[in-house]
C-alpha cells in the first residue's frame, strides 16, 4: 500500500503525510505521542474517513479484506459466538464452527462461547475483538491498540497468533501500540508519527536506536523509563 | 365478541362503549404503525444528512415533540372541512381522520427520539461495521438492529402518546357514537354527565388495555441484558 499527500483536517488537528509505504506481507508498527494521528491513518486507510487530498493505493487490495480492530472495541448485542460469526455472516460465509471452537479454545474462550459479549472483562473483550477479525481470513490488519489492555500472558499468545499467520500466509499488519517491547518484538518496520506528520520511517532498529530526531529520541527515551518503573 | 360487547354496554351507560375500546385501538394501531414509519425513516435521515440549517430543522422537530394535540386537531380540522384543501376526501369524522392528526403528533415524537439515539449511538456501530468490511446498505441494517431497543421505546412512547390522545380526537372526529367515539373522548362525554364513577373505571379499562398490550411487546422484545462487565 502506497500512501502520497495525504492531507486531513479535523478541527484544530491536521494531518499530512508525504509518502508511506506499507509493504506487502510484513508486520509493521506506527509509534508516536497521544493524539499524533495513528488512529486518524487507520481509519482513513480503512475508508471510515475520506482525505482532504492525497492518494491511497491499495495496489489490488481489496478493501474488504482489510480489518481494524479498535482499542475500545464495539461488539454487536449478542453472544460471543454471534460476535465472531459478524464478519462471516456479511460475507455470506458459513461459520467454519471447528475454526471457531479452536480459536476460542486458543484464547481460553471455550466457556464463553454463549456468553453476551458485552458482559466480558475488557480483556476478554479485546481477545474477542482480535478472533472476530481474523475469523475472515484478511490480508490487512491494523491493530489500533487492542492489545493494550492484555496481560502480558495473553499478549505473548496473540504475539504467537500474530507470528503463526505469518508463517502460514504472509499477510500485511500495522500496529499500533506504546508498549515498546512489544513493537520491537513484533515489527519488521517502523513508522514515527508526530503532530500529524510522519517524521520517520524505516527498520525498527534504526527508528528506536540510531535516530537522531530530537523527538524521537524523546520519545522512546520517556517510553523506557515508563517501562522501567513499571517494573 | 358479542358477548364482550354485551358486558361492557351492560356495565356501562349508553355511550357505546365497545365500539368506543374498538375506535381506539383502530385509531392507535393505524397511527402508530404509519407515524413508526415515517419517524423512523425520518429520523435515520435527519442523522444521515448534512444540509444548511440542519439544526432549525432538528429544534423544529423538537417544538413539535410537545405541541398540544388540540392545536394538530384543529388545523387537521381546518383541513379537512368541507371548504378545506382536503375537503373533498370527505375525511371530517372519520377514523382516516383522526390517524391523520394522531399521525402529525406522534411522528415528530418517534422521529425525534430516533434522532437523538442515533446520533448518540450510531457513528460508533457505523465505524464497527465499516472495520468489519459491512456495504452501506449491511452497515444501516446494522445500526437498526443495535438500536431495536431505543426505537422500540420510540415507538411505544407513540403508541402511549396516542392511545391517551383527546384533545384532537374529539375535534377531528366528533365523538360520534359508534363511530369515531374513543374511550378517551368516552371519559370526557362521561365527566361532562356528572357519571365520574363510570369514567374513571374506563379510564382504568383503558389503563389495563394498554399495560396488556406493552406486556406482550416487552415479551416479543425478550432477550434484555446489560453491558455489565465483571
Amino acid at each position: 500500500m502506497r500512501i502520497t499527500d495525504l492531507e486531513k483536517k479535523q478541527g484544530d488537528f491536521q494531518m499530512k503525510i508525504d509518502t508511506l509505504v506499507l509493504e506487502k506481507g510484513k508486520i509493521h508498527g506506527i509509534i508516536g505521542g497521544n493524539g499524533c494521528g495513528k488512529t486518524t491513518l487507520c481509519k482513513l486507510i480503512m475508508g471510515i474517513l475520506r482525505p482532504d487530498r492525497g492518494t491511497l493505493d491499495y495496489e489490488g487490495l481489496d478493501i474488504r479484506k482489510i480489518t481494524m480492530t479498535a482499542q475500545r472495541p464495539y461488539f454487536i448485542q449478542g453472544s460471543v459466538y454471534e460476535n465472531i460469526c459478524y464478519p462471516l455472516k456479511i460475507r455470506r460465509i458459513r461459520p467454519d464452527e471447528q475454526k471457531i471452537d479452536q480459536w476460542l479454545d486458543r484464547c481460553s474462550l471455550a466457556e464463553k462461547k454463549h456468553q453476551y459479549a458485552r458482559s466480558l472483562s475488557s480483556g476478554e473483550q479485546q481477545k474477542v475483538s482480535m478472533i472476530r477479525a481474523l475469523i475472515f481470513d484478511p490480508e490487512f490488519v491494523m491493530i489500533d491498540e487492542t492489545l493494550s489492555n492484555l496481560d502480558p500472558e495473553n499478549l505473548e499468545l496473540f504475539e504467537h497468533v500474530i507470528f503463526d499467520i505469518q508463517k502460514e500466509r504472509a499477510i500485511t499488519w500495522l500496529l499500533i501500540s506504546h508498549r515498546l517491547a512489544h513493537i520491537y518484538k513484533m515489527c519488521g518496520e517502523l513508522h514515527f508519527m508526530h503532530e500529524g506528520t510522519l517524521l520517520a520511517s524505516g527498520g525498527k532498529h534504526e527508528i528506536l536506536f540510531e535516530n537522531k530526531d530530537d523527538r524521537i529520541r524523546r520519545f522512546v527515551a520517556n517510553e523506557v523509563i515508563k517501562m522501567e518503573t513499571s517494573v | 365478541m358479542q358477548l364482550v360487547r354485551e358486558m361492557l354496554d351492560a356495565a356501562f351507560s349508553d355511550v357505546g362503549v365497545f365500539d368506543a375500546v374498538c375506535v381506539t385501538f383502530q385509531l392507535a394501531f393505524g397511527a402508530t404503525t404509519i407515524s413508526s414509519v415515517l419517524g423512523i425513516f425520518l429520523g435515520l435521515l435527519l442523522e444521515r444528512a448534512r444540509f444548511a440549517g440542519k439544526r432549525v430543522v432538528i429544534r423544529v422537530n423538537r417544538t413539535l415533540m410537545g405541541v398540544p394535540p388540540v392545536v394538530i386537531g384543529l388545523v387537521v380540522y381546518m383541513i379537512l372541512m368541507r371548504r378545506g384543501p382536503l375537503g373533498k376526501l370527505n375525511m371530517l369524522f372519520t377514523v382516516q381522520g383522526m390517524i391523520l392528526a394522531q399521525v402529525l403528533i406522534i411522528t415528530p415524537i418517534i422521529c425525534g427520539m430516533t434522532y437523538t439515539s442515533l446520533v448518540s449511538k450510531a457513528p460508533a456501530i457505523r465505524t464497527f461495521a465499516r472495520t468489519m468490511g459491512a456495504s452501506p446498505m449491511q452497515t444501516q441494517w446494522l445500526v437498526i438492529r443495535e438500536l431495536k431497543k431505543e426505537l422500540y421505546f420510540a415507538v411505544v412512547t407513540g403508541f402511549g402518546r396516542s392511545i391517551s390522545e383527546v384533545g384532537a380526537v374529539m375535534l377531528v372526529g366528533g365523538n360520534i357514537k359508534g363511530h369515531t367515539r374513543t374511550m378517551t373522548t368516552t371519559i370526557s362525554l362521561l365527566k361532562s354527565q356528572g357519571i365520574f364513577t363510570e369514567g374513571l373505571t374506563l379510564g382504568v379499562l383503558l389503563l389495563v388495555m394498554a399495560f396488556v398490550i406493552q406486556s406482550l411487546a416487552d415479551f416479543f422484545q425478550r432477550g434484555e441484558k446489560t453491558d455489565e462487565n465483571y
